[in-house]
This record gives C-alpha cells, sequence and structure tokens, in this order.
C-alpha cells in the first residue's frame, strides 16, 4: 500500500511528464477501442448480412444429380429433413427453408447476373424486421426521397425485391418488369417476367447481387416439384452453438441413412465443380455454418483485424520506447532520492516494485480513460449513422453506413493490455533503479 | 366457308407427314455431319448495347464420328489460348490465365457470347427433337417449311422449343428461333447462305453456313455474328482432341 501511495505521490509531484505520458498512452488506447469497434462493427454487418441474406445460424443443404456430370444445388423431401430438424436440434430458435439460384436479370435497358432467393412471408421471422425501403432517389435520378412499394408484396407471384444499387444499375423503378433467364435442373432454358414491388437499401457486398422472389415462382423457374428447395436455415437461440449443432446434426442424418457430404467450409456455388465431379447419382446433404456460406468475404474482418493490431503494435512499440525513456530520465532525476531511500533502509526489490507501481498506475489510469474516450467516441459515430459515400468501400465494410460496435470485452482487453505494455517498458529502467547503490546515488548530482 | 376448307384441306395435303420431316431434319443433320474430321477459322462478333463491340476470332476442330469438339481462340490477345473441349459427352473450359480446367455444360455460351456450343457442333437436330408442321410461309424470295422442333425426353438441350424455317428445295436452314421453357422467345438465328465443300472420307459434300447471324430477343439490341471461313476437311492429328494439345497451344 506503502508503495502505491508513494508512486501516486511522485506521479502527481512529476504532473507535467505523468499528463504528457498519459496522453500519448490514452490516445494510443483510443485509437486501438476505436479501430477493435469498428472492426466488431464489420463483424456484426457481416453476421446480420450473413443471416439475413445467405444463410441461417446453420445450413442443411445439400446437392442432386439426375445424371453423374451435373449437380443441381437443391433438396427434396423438405418437410421430411424439416420436422427431422425441428426434432432434433438443441437450443432451436426456428428454422425457414429458402429456394434459390442463380440466373441473368434483364431489363429494358440492362442485364446482370444475379442470385436468385425463393422467400416464402409466412416462414420469415427476423428478415421484414431486418430490411428497410430505399429512398426512390437512391436509384432513380430524380426520384422521390420518400420510399416507394411493399416487399410484403412478394407474398404475390409473379414479384421480386432488389437492392439499391442493382436497381439502379438496372435502370428500374418499383413496378417496373424484370425477365429472369436460367436454365432447369434438367438444363433447359427457362425465364420469368416478374414485377418489382420494393427496393431495398443496400446491405453491403452480399446484396450486390441478390435478388429476392415469390418462393413458388422459383420452383417454377427451376420446374421443380413443391417438395424441393434450395436450403434449410436453422436459426438458434444462440448463434455460438452453430459449430456444435452442426457436428449434432450431422451424425442425426448419418444415423437415419441419409447421405450426407463431408464438412466443406465453402458456400455452396463454390461446391459446383467438385460435386460435378464425382461420380454418383440420387441426392447428397450438406451441413454448413453461416461462417461458412460467406467464407469468401470473411478475409475482410480478417484483413481489418490484422491492419487494426499491425497499427496498434506499431504505435505502441513508439509510446513503449517513450515510456521507457521517461522512466528512465525519472529515475535519473531520482537518483539522490532513490539513494536516500536506499539508505534508509528500503530493499532494492521494493524500489523496483515502486517504479513498476507508477508505471501500471499511469497505464491504467491513461488506458481506463482513453478506453471510455474511445468507446464514446465510437458509440457517437456509430449513432451519427454516418454514410458510406463510395460503393467499393461500402462492400469492404459490408454496410452503407459507417458501423462502429463498442463491446465491453474490447474495452476490457485493451486496458489490460496496453497496462501490461506499460508495465513491461518500464521494467528496464525499474531494474537499473534497484540496482543503485546509495553511496553513488546519494553523491549523484545532476 | 367453302374457301376456308379449301385452304385447310390444301394445307393439310402439302402438309409433310411426320416420317418426312423427319427425314428433313436427317437430311440437314447428315448434310453437315462429316464422317472424318471438320476444321474451320471462325470470327465471332459480339455486339451488345451500350458495350463496345468485340471481335473473336477461333479455330474449331471437330471429329463427328466421336462427338469431339475442340474450340481454340486465338484472337484477341487476351483470349489467346482459351478453349473448350468436348469429349466424351463432356465439355471442358481451359483458361491459361489460371491453368485450369472447368467442366462446363452443353449449353454454354461459347465466350460469353450469343453463340452456343451447338452452333459449332455437329447438327443433331433428328436425334435431340420431335418435329411437326405448322406450315409453307414465304421468307423473303424463299419458300420455307416451317417446322416446330419439340425436345426429346431426357435430351440435354438448351431450348426445349425451336421454330425451324426449311427452304423447301435445298432443306438449307434460313431462319430458327430458339424458346425457353416458359415459351418466351429467346433468340432468333438466320442462316444467309450455305456453302459446301467436297468430302473424302465421306464420299459426299458437306454443308456449312456462311455465316450465322444471332439475334438476342430477350435483350433486345444484342447480336451475335459468326462467321465460317477455311473449312477444311483434311484428317486431323488425335492428339488435338485432348487436354494436353489445348494447354499447349497457350504456351
Amino acid at each position: 500500500m506503502l508503495t502505491i501511495q508513494l508512486a501516486l505521490r511522485n506521479l502527481m509531484q512529476a504532473r507535467r511528464r505523468t499528463a504528457l505520458l498519459a496522453t500519448a498512452i490514452g490516445l494510443v488506447t483510443v485509437l486501438l477501442v476505436g479501430m477493435l469497434s469498428w472492426a466488431h462493427g464489420i463483424e456484426d454487418s457481416l453476421v446480420r448480412e450473413a443471416t439475413t441474406l445467405s444463410a441461417g445460424h446453420v445450413v442443411l443443404a445439400g446437392f442432386t444429380k439426375t445424371n453423374p456430370k451435373e449437380a443441381a444445388p437443391i433438396v427434396s423431401d423438405k418437410e421430411t429433413l424439416k420436422k427431422i430438424v425441428q426434432e432434433n436440434t438443441p437450443g432451436l430458435d426456428y428454422v425457414i427453408d429458402r429456394r434459390r439460384g442463380w440466373g441473368k436479370v434483364v431489363s429494358d435497358t440492362e442485364s446482370l447476373q444475379s442470385g436468385l432467393t425463393g422467400i416464402d412471408i409466412a416462414q420469415e421471422k427476423r428478415f421484414f424486421d431486418s430490411i428497410q425501403l430505399a429512398p426512390e432517389s437512391d436509384y432513380v435520378e430524380g426520384g422521390s426521397a420518400d420510399p416507394v412499394g411493399d416487399p410484403m408484396e412478394i407474398a404475390n407471384r409473379h414479384t421480386c425485391i432488389v437492392y439499391a444499387a442493382q436497381a439502379k444499375k438496372l435502370g428500374v423503378k418499383v413496378g417496373d418488369v424484370l425477365t429472369i433467364q436460367t436454365e432447369t435442373a434438367g438444363g433447359q432454358t427457362n425465364t420469368i417476367d416478374i414485377t418489382l414491388v420494393a427496393v431495398l437499401k443496400d446491405m453491403g457486398l452480399l446484396s450486390s447481387f441478390a435478388l429476392l422472389m415469390n418462393y413458388d415462382d422459383l420452383n417454377e423457374l427451376y420446374a421443380l416439384g413443391p417438395d424441393t428447395t434450395g436450403a434449410i436455415w436453422i436459426y438458434l437461440k444462440d448463434i455460438d452453438k452453430a459449430d456444435e449443432t452442426l457436428g449434432h446434426l450431422r451424425q442425426v442424418f448419418l444415423d437415419k441413412g441419409y447421405q450426407v457430404m463431408d464438412h466443406d467450409p465453402k458456400p455452396f456455388w463454390m461446391k459446383f465443380d467438385t460435386v460435378s465431379g464425382e461420380d454418383w447419382v440420387g441426392q447428397k446433404l450438406d451441413l454448413t455454418v453461416w461462417r461458412d456460406e460467406v467464407s469468401f468475404i470473411t478475409w475482410v474482418v480478417t484483413a481489418f483485424n490484422a491492419v487494426t493490431w499491425f497499427l496498434v503494435v506499431i504505435l505502441v512499440a513508439i509510446v513503449a520506447v517513450g515510456i521507457m525513456n521517461t522512466m528512465w530520465n525519472s529515475v535519473r532525476e531520482r537518483t539522490a532520492e532513490i539513494g536516500t531511500m536506499r539508505a534508509i533502509g528500503m530493499r532494492r526489490r521494493r524500489v523496483v516494485m515502486l517504479i513498476l507501481a507508477e508505471a501500471i498506475l499511469l497505464g491504467l489510469g491513461a488506458t481506463t480513460t482513453g478506453a471510455l474516450v474511445g468507446a464514446g467516441l465510437a458509440a457517437a459515430i456509430d449513432a451519427a449513422q454516418i454514410k458510406v459515400p463510395i460503393e467499393a468501400v461500402q462492400a469492404i465494410l459490408l454496410s452503407d453506413k459507417l458501423h462502429l460496435a463498442v463491446e465491453p470485452s474490447t474495452l476490457v482487453q485493451a486496458i489490460f493490455f496496453l497496462t501490461l505494455f506499460t508495465a513491461l517498458a518500464a521494467i528496464w529502467p525499474a531494474v537499473r533503479a534497484g540496482r543503485l547503490r546509495p553511496i553513488t546515488a546519494i553523491q549523484h548530482v545532476e | 366457308m367453302l374457301l376456308f376448307f379449301s385452304l385447310l384441306l390444301g394445307q393439310a395435303l402439302a402438309a409433310p407427314t411426320p416420317e418426312e420431316m423427319v427425314g428433313t431434319l436427317q437430311t440437314i443433320d447428315d448434310r453437315q455431319t462429316n464422317n472424318g474430321d471438320y476444321t474451320s477459322l471462325v470470327f465471332i462478333e459480339q455486339k451488345e448495347s451500350g458495350k463496345a463491340d468485340l471481335v473473336y476470332q477461333a479455330v474449331v476442330y471437330r471429329r463427328d464420328a466421336d462427338d469431339k469438339l475442340v474450340i481454340l481462340f486465338v484472337k484477341p490477345q487476351a483470349e489467346a489460348g482459351k478453349g473448350y473441349l468436348r469429349i466424351d459427352d463432356n465439355l471442358f473450359f481451359y483458361d491459361p490465365t489460371v491453368g485450369k480446367w472447368e467442366r462446363r455444360t452443353e449449353r454454354e455460351r461459347i465466350g460469353g457470347t450469343g453463340s452456343n456450343r451447338q452452333d459449332f457442333d455437329e447438327s443433331r437436330l433428328a436425334i435431340e427433337y420431335t418435329p411437326t408442321f405448322v406450315g409453307e410461309e414465304k421468307l423473303g424470295n424463299y419458300t420455307a417449311q416451317h417446322l416446330k422442333l419439340a425436345a426429346k425426353a431426357g435430351e440435354d438441350v438448351a431450348y426445349p422449343v425451336v421454330e425451324l424455317w426449311v427452304d423447301a428445295p435445298t432443306k438449307n436452314i434460313l431462319k430458327r428461333q430458339d424458346f425457353a421453357l416458359s415459351g418466351k422467345l429467346m433468340r432468333t438465328t438466320y442462316y444467309p447462305q450455305w456453302l459446301k465443300k467436297y468430302s473424302e472420307s465421306k464420299g459426299a459434300e458437306i454443308y456449312f453456313p456462311k455465316e450465322i447471324r444471332i439475334y438476342d430477343e430477350v435483350q433486345k439490341g444484342n447480336q451475335t455474328t459468326v462467321v465460317i471461313q477455311e473449312v477444311d476437311l483434311k484428317t486431323l492429328d488425335p492428339s488435338i482432341f485432348t487436354k494436353a494439345w489445348l494447354e499447349s497451344k497457350s504456351r
């Protein structure tokens, strides 16, 4: 306790030095918290986007091959599969199925390739809560600032919903007719004309190639029976249990005699070549988790985290050199004082502890303040809903707005990590101070 | 009323029997098929509204007896070395820039243009489709038999319904329309001129279109023109129909 009191007193005595060092450490903490919150925000967007557009927490899908050469990403007998999932999934929230495909979307003036998703509004529990209509001005030059259309109209046949970037590229507005062209499971060209009933705000990279259409229309387009689907999406009460649930369900389906593909952490459309090259016919199930279905964009989060830590490590290294230098100066300035303390009986270890305590107290105070300021700033930026103006950046950030997510664990990590670094930087000056001989220290004159 | 029935009767008398229509398709197929090998230089011009025109130059090698086909792109420079290989009912695409082979469907759009594999391959109309007679129509100066073809079950075709206009005296295809399963017209193809060349291996002449004009009916304004030149019917080295040969062309 006495050591801490002495350390505090020493810090208070050297106010200017303490303030400068604390500011440097605090700023690094603000930066670290800000960057980590940004990375968490991107991860948040990824989870939200992935589990809205591309996957449930766990996905039960598969391939059907009517001949050894070609594979269709469809599973039949969906009601039985859903029942097995409902009866055998611990921690299950709910189950939906979505039909899916890939096709050419043609407007009067343009065309683009897009992922096709057939949705049944009776099944969807969270989709319509997680989408926002885009103002018409987002995709029509001189359009109204108000949103137009009603996404619930997708319940009607021959309707579709697209995202603003697609609507802009296709040059369409609500009420226009689009032609979807694709190949049936048997390989024949097929088309369907559908009316655009709503345009949604972009959600990032995934939404740039996603078209939502009526559930039954997609089966008509692929000439499939009513009991076939693209994928069964399993939502859990706890998304962190996804891997565990995948393993469990895999065993359940194997035990029931289903053919199940080996787990391959890729989205279904990256598996066509492999599956088409395999010599079997019939149906094989494929279980994945949400992360697998968006594995082609998780690099964004990984890269952002890497850049964050790279920047922070460089800054921390610079600050560490500053701390070491300042501590060393402090020890030199106080050589006589240390000599006196040693002469009146303070042990070497106590001297080392005193210098370290000063560094730890300084670090703890500065990082705590920095973390709180950083968290406040991150929360304020997030609340401001700042729009990212460049589409390419939106795609990388997986959101059209700057989204920062502050997590308590991030603050604790930042405080612990930077305080530890401050303490480590003070070890060398502290050891040098402890090694000073009392007589030399007392005679020391600055 | 009498006139109507007379016309109907006339039409019925003029209509070919199913066997005759199948015979017509077989004639079309047979005249384009060579018992030996086939080589041609093709130019594919792709026009898309709002985009710059693209022109590809490719060499087509065929061995109809074994259903083998190679399409090797030679120009422009960016496309040179890319190619398709069809062996054992499998169509593969090779891209030398990534050095990988990819399996493609039989309905592949060649080079992303409006042309399909079937535009360069041997004709298989009689095998793949069942014809019905629509009527006799004037197409410019030609009198054409208008046939409607429906894909036979299990046949791997891009378009389930095809309409053909066949020049009655020469049995050359003048016009073809391809329809989607939904009934939507997808593309219209014109064959303005047919040429023929004597094949030693076949002991007869084989026919080939000098030019194929393909109009995209969904995305109006998109057009693909295929010009076929330098048709050669000499025997080809069997190594041409291998992955190794196609890979070697880009080294």
